[in-house]
C-alpha cells in the first residue's frame, strides 16, 4: 500500500517534468519571436513558421514524456 | 489547392501542405502500428495503435493550426492563441492519458511506441516542408 502511494507519487512528479521543461521552452521560443516581429514587423510570416517548428520539436518532448506512463 | 510536393509560397500553402501531409503519415504509421499491435497483442494492439497514431495526427495538426490561425491575428492575439493552444493541448492530453492508463483494451507499448513513432514522422514531415518552403522574405 505504501510502495503504491510512493510510485503514484513520482508518476505525478514526472508528469510536471515532462510539462515545465517543454513550458519553459516554447514559452521562451514564442517570446524572442515576438521581440523580434516587434523589432522587424515585415518579417513577421518567415519568423512565424521557423518558431513553430521550434515549438513543434520543444512540445514533442512533453508529449512523449507525458506517454511514459504507458512503457513503465 | 497546392499539390500535395509542390514548394509552398507562402504561410498557407505551407500549412496546409503540412496539415495533409502530416495526416497521411499518420494514417500510414497508423496501418503499420495496427499490423504489428495485432500480431504483438491481439485486438487490443490493433486498438491502441489506432488511438495512439489518432491522438499524435491530432496534437501535431493543433500547433499548425494554432500559428497559422494565429498569424492573422494582432500580435496579442497570436501570442493568446499560440500559448493558450498549447495550454489546452497540453491539459487534454493529461486529462487523455490519464483516462487511458487504466482501460483494459489497451495495450501500453503499442500505444507508445505508435504514438512516439508519429510525432517523430509528423515533425520531419514539419522540417522537410520548412525546408522546401520558398517564403519571401519581405511580406508585400
Amino acid at each position: 500500500m505504501e510502495n503504491t502511494l510512493i510510485v503514484a507519487d513520482l508518476a505525478s512528479l514526472g508528469y510536471g517534468l515532462a510539462a515545465i521543461g517543454p513550458g519553459i521552452g516554447v514559452g521562451l521560443v514564442v517570446s524572442k519571436t515576438i521581440e523580434s516581429i516587434a523589432r522587424q514587423p515585415e518579417l513577421a510570416s518567415k519568423l512565424q513558421v521557423t518558431m513553430w517548428l521550434g515549438i513543434a520539436f520543444t512540445e514533442a518532448l512533453a508529449l512523449i514524456g507525458l506517454a511514459t506512463p504507458f512503457i513503465f | 489547392m497546392s499539390k500535395p510536393n509542390s514548394r509552398p509560397t507562402n504561410v498557407n500553402e505551407l500549412f496546409k501542405q503540412v496539415l495533409l501531409q502530416g495526416t497521411l503519415l499518420g494514417a500510414a504509421i497508423a496501418t503499420f502500428g495496427v499490423t504489428i499491435g495485432f500480431i504483438v497483442a491481439g485486438e487490443p494492439g490493433s486498438a491502441s495503435a489506432l488511438i495512439g497514431a489518432a491522438i499524435a495526427i491530432v496534437f501535431n495538426g493543433m500547433t499548425a493550426l494554432s500559428v497559422w490561425i494565429g498569424g492573422k491575428l494582432p500580435l496579442g492575439g497570436f501570442y493568446g492563441v499560440v500559448l493558450g493552444g498549447w495550454i489546452v493541448k497540453i491539459v487534454l492530453f493529461i486529462v487523455v492519458i490519464g483516462l487511458l492508463r487504466d482501460v483494459e483494451f489497451i495495450h501500453g507499448p503499442t500505444l507508445f511506441f505508435t504514438l512516439v513513432a508519429s510525432i517523430l514522422g509528423g515533425l520531419t514531415i514539419d522540417a522537410l516542408a520548412v525546408l522546401r518552403a520558398r517564403i519571401p522574405t519581405f511580406d508585400e
